[in-house]
């Protein structure tokens, strides 16, 4: 277990230079003669080694189950970038004929489905894809989302502007206006991208815009505001560091909340078309053989990797966004 | 007066663990309490002066523990302590507390009056009618007008001098033997603050109770305290009668505290004032923990740790000082004189 | 005594109002006071009095409903120009109370003390000349800079305060509570920084304060404020020596005495504001003697000028 004693060569430095001070080898004959006085001497003692970033990690470190998933996360991660380079790997889409419905074997290690395709290489493609949508949908939330909330809970005027719009938006079913937008332009992966990032940033820039309203009015933020500092400043200076915590478990919960999302839209057949492999495309197409208990497979494999994605996206960002909150850095 | 003691504090030690490192928070500490007197317990904050009185309730942080010592109270060893129902006997019943911020011990979804009465209820054994006349006796008993009106009232209608009258209303109504303040007054104005004392003090007469007040200010105890405990880098370096204390002080620590006092300073000069900040317990502290702020720190200050030297049979003080192979130091000019001048110039 | 001294800041008929329409709250209702150049101008009152509104209403954080504050005889509340702008928020300065609130934990010290130099064009070889400066000139050591503000004691981080006020080279310097949520012991540290630096840079302060012991040591000057309204302004001796107004008279007697014996003897006033007829005779801001003001309808003065005042 990685220790991240980042900080700790500080004390032992201290250490030194205060038992310097402290085990001067004086003589007994001369206890009693004052010693010399130096008043840097007492600044230097009230030193503490705490590190914001340094006790977060070492936290996060310390939580082993929250270590386990991260591992599998990034492991998961890694191997779906690694997959298609590995020298066996097939097209995902690649028919083998006469290989249809083959339950997991050494060849095809979790069977082929109704149609003759390879499921290991159909599920990390479709790994892959519904990675990226749930990425790039979190990417646009978090930095839209940040950017407006930061904006909305800090410059008065624009309160009531964005409150009203919010408002607005804020009634409109998210379903609904993915299901419009994929029906307007082309289904596929973009439009999906696309049409759920129009609208999940509005919660993120809510929550941040709450949690801005919280500190914006603090003694450090008054100070910024007497010594002239840009409101861009204050911004990136003041107010974000404060929302770590919180925004990384946002964006822990938005990736495979969009990857439900893309499941869902496709299951009920209005996102990415078949010929595409996603999480989505696959369990509907399992779902339709479900009842047949030799092929449930086809079903249980996409879904047993959804749920470790889920799983540990949203306990890696539980346990960081805990380990970030400066109270949880007593021990 | 004959003296008896109420609670004895013996070789008292408490460590912290903190980020894995230990803080050694209190530093053998013995201190007996008399029964209805009333200690003050004085110094900065991070003297652990707070982390000492909490011992006595077994409310320390949940990565403190007490390492050594013993703290006796009624024939029984409270360091040895470790389950809540054993606090249980304690807690309110034997030993109260006020803390600096009201607003920590109330209930703010509950009126004043329920607040009060439970704590009647539970400790005195009242029941209906009589407990809420007894409500209604206590609230006027800690100044408060129309007990009737602001029984029904909840705390935040209430101002932060008036919660503290309440928190004080209930931790008397649970007939401790010993109460202790943990800066009562700090958070509150200073015309609300005298009145707070006095408020205590009557109680204290009334109730026969011994009171231990916690605080960074030497000035607010003059009036208030029979005797002062002066705590440096968890260490009692002097204790005395309020007198002693402030007419003779002997630790250069309690000289410091006193110098520094604004009531005290001549306009136009420079305060005295201590320089650096309180050592870092996290380090092994060798010989005197003042000796680096202290500018008349002996050499045997950076080498071994002073013991008590006596000055009166009530009065002692760990510091070097009053060892007679040791140079004569006199305190500073400004509070050798203060029995004869008064501070009455400046008022 | 006043005649040669130039006003720095005037503060007329000042007016600061909270809430809505329907329920406001009049923080600050019609307060007028000069601060002269090169003075300590106290402003005591407790928790709730509008003290720490005046404060901010000067330096332009709490918006201004009534009057006008004129600093250097140019009026800087309410819409003023860019120039101008940029020039008070250069010459006022500000200390708050709390040194654990004030700071930004999340940035380095160095960060926090030169944050007034961003956008001033200033090259980093130059920053950070000064901030070593500033942080010498407030008795902190050069290698704090690098350090997070955590790290460092209630004393230390108030000083990290006042260092970051410094690095502006401010003219007035607004202390809030300096050093109300301080040990008593370092209190000494900070008021002796604050004077050591008004001798060497001719700096004017508002002190704001709730307790009448430590204006006394640090004032020239001092206005008691209750309920938004000043009470009494006067010089700090004469206010000491003859407290006019019951509210200051029992302020007075609140001091701590270090003292037992005299503490023990001390009679505690209490300011009883029922004593006023004010729905009968109406009270006026004035001079009693020469820069000795007294809020009191005629009968009052007359009254509390008879009395002794101790």
């Amino acid at each position: 277990m990685p220790s991240f004693r980042f900080k700790d060569h500080k004390t032992q430095q201290l250490s030194q230079s205060v038992g310097e001070v402290l085990s001067r080898n004086y003589s007994e004959s001369e206890f009693f003669e004052f010693a010399p006085y130096d008043p840097t001497a007492g600044e230097r003692g009230g030193y503490s080694n705490y590190s914001y970033w340094g006790s977060t990690l070492r936290s996060f470190a310390q939580n082993k189950v929250a270590m386990f998933f991260l591992i599998l996360m990034v492991g998961i991660l890694a191997f779906t970038v690694v997959e298609p380079m590995l020298p066996y790997a097939p097209e995902a889409n690649t028919i083998y004929k006469g290989a249809t419905n083959l339950a997991p074997c050494k060849e095809y290690w979790f069977g082929t489905n109704s149609i003759g395709q390879d499921l290991w290489s159909q599920i990390w493609s479709g790994v892959r894809t519904s990675l990226l949508i749930g990425l790039a949908v979190a990417c646009v939330e978090a930095v839209l989302g940040v950017i407006m909330g930061v904006l909305w809970g800090y410059v008065r005027k624009l309160d009531f502007l964005f409150t009203e719009i919010y408002n607005i938006f804020d009634n409109v079913p998210q379903t609904l206006v993915v299901i419009i937008i994929s029906y307007i332009l082309r289904p596929g992966v973009s439009t999906m991208i696309f049409a759920m990032c129009l609208t999940s940033w509005l919660q993120t820039a809510r929550l941040v815009r709450n949690q801005v309203l919280i500190i914006r009015d603090r003694d450090y933020n008054l100070a910024s505001r007497c010594l002239g500092t840009a409101t861009w400043r204050i911004m990136v200076k003041n107010l974000l560091p404060y929302l770590v915590s919180i925004l990384t478990l946002r964006m822990a919960l938005a990736i495979p909340a969009a990857i439900g999302n893309e499941v869902f839209i496709t299951y009920i057949g209005l996102g990415v078309p078949l010929e595409i492999p996603t999480l989505g495309n696959l369990i509907k197409a399992g779902q339709t053989v479900m009842m047949e208990s030799t092929l449930s497979y086809q079903l249980f494999f996409p879904v047993i990797i959804l749920s470790i994605i889920t799983i540990s996206f949203y306990i890696v960002g539980n346990s960081f966004a805990d380990a970030a909150d400066p109270k949880n850095h007593v021990k | 007066m004959e003296t008896e003691t109420i609670l004895s504090v013996r070789d008292l030690d408490v460590k912290f663990t903190l980020r894995g490192q230990v803080l050694h928070a209190i530093r053998g500490i013995s201190l007996d309490v008399h029964r209805g007197e009333s200690l003050a317990i004085v110094g900065e904050s991070g003297s652990g002066k707070s982390v000492f009185t909490k011992t006595f309730m077994g409310l320390l942080d949940s990565n403190g523990s007490v390492t050594a010592g013993e703290i006796r109270y009624n024939g029984q060893d409270l360091a040895g302590y470790t389950t809540d129902q054993q606090w249980r006997t304690i807690r309110g019943r034997e030993i109260a507390m006020v803390m600096q911020d009201p607003m920590t011990s109330l209930n703010p979804l509950k009126t004043i009056g329920d607040q009060i009465e439970e704590a009647i209820v539970l400790h005195q054994g009242l029941k209906g009618a009589e407990a809420h006349a007894q409500v209604l006796k206590v609230l006027e008993e800690v100044g408060i007008d129309q007990p009737e009106r602001r029984s029904k009232q909840y705390p935040h209608e209430f101002s932060g001098g008036m919660r503290q009258r309440v928190v004080i209303a209930i931790a008397v109504a649970c007939r401790p033997k010993i109460l202790i303040c943990d800066e009562p007054t700090t958070a509150l104005d200073v015309t609300i603050q005298a009145q707070i004392l006095q408020l205590i003090k009557d109680l204290q007469k009334k109730y026969d109770l011994t009171t231990i007040y916690i605080t960074h200010d030497l000035g607010v105890v003059a009036n208030v305290a029979d005797r002062i405990a002066v705590m440096y880098a968890g260490d009692i370096v002097e204790i005395g009668t309020c007198e002693e204390v402030f007419y003779d002080p002997k630790h250069p620590y309690t000289w410091a505290l006193l110098s520094s006092l604004p009531q005290l300073g001549v306009k136009g000069e420079e305060l005295y004032s201590i320089k650096g900040t309180p050592p870092n317990l996290f380090l092994e502290v060798k010989g005197d923990a003042f000796a680096p702020r202290n500018p008349h720190a002996l050499k045997i200050d950076f080498v071994e740790r002073p013991p008590y030297f006596e000055v009166s049979p009530t009065h002692k003080a760990r510091t070097w000082l009053l060892d007679p192979r040791a140079p004569k130091v006199e305190p500073p000019e400004h509070i050798k004189h203060l029995r004869e001048q008064g501070v009455n110039r400046h008022v | 005594m006043s005649e040669q001294r130039k006003k720095l800041l005037e503060v007329q008929d000042l007016q600061v109002t909270f809430g809505t329409h329907l329920h406001p709250f009049h923080a600050v209702k019609g307060v007028s006071f000069d601060i002269y150049e090169g003075e300590t101008f106290g402003l005591v009152g407790e928790s709730g009095s509008g003290k720490t509104t005046i404060g901010r209403a000067i330096i332009r954080i709490n918006p201004v409903s009534g009057g006008q504050v004129l600093y250097r005889g140019e009026r800087i509340s309410g819409r003023i120009s860019r120039e101008l702008d940029r020039k008070v928020t250069r010459q006022i300065q500000m200390i708050f109370q709390d040194p654990m609130a004030s700071l930004n934990e999340r940035a380095k010290v160095d960060y926090i003390v030169s944050e007034g130099l961003y956008g001033r064009h200033i090259g980093e070889a130059e920053r950070q000349e000064k901030v070593a400066k500033a942080l010498a000139d407030v008795g902190l050591l050069p290698e704090f800079a690098s350090r997070f503000p955590h790290e460092f004691s209630g004393g230390q981080r108030q000083r990290i305060g006042i260092a970051r006020s410094l690095i502006m080279d401010p003219d007035f310097i607004i202390a809030d509570e300096p050093i109300s949520a301080l040990d008593v012991s370092i209190r000494a540290q900070v008021l002796n920084l604050m004077s050591q630096l008004q001798k060497e840079r001719g700096l004017t302060y508002l002190f704001i304060a709730h307790d009448l012991s430590v204006v006394r040591f640090i004032c020239d000057r001092i206005a008691v404020i209750h309920k938004g309204r000043l009470v009494e302004l006067a010089e700090s001796e004469e206010l000491f020596a003859h407290p006019l107004h019951p509210y200051t008279r029992a302020l007075l007697s609140a001091i701590p005495l270090p003292d037992p014996i005299a503490e023990k003897k001390k009679k505690l006033l209490v300011y009883d504001p029922s004593i006023h007829h004010y729905d009968q005779e109406t009270p006026l801001w004035q001079e009693i003697s020469p820069g000795h003001f007294l809020l009191a309808s005629e009968r009052e003065a007359a009254e509390w000028q008879r009395e002794p005042s101790r």
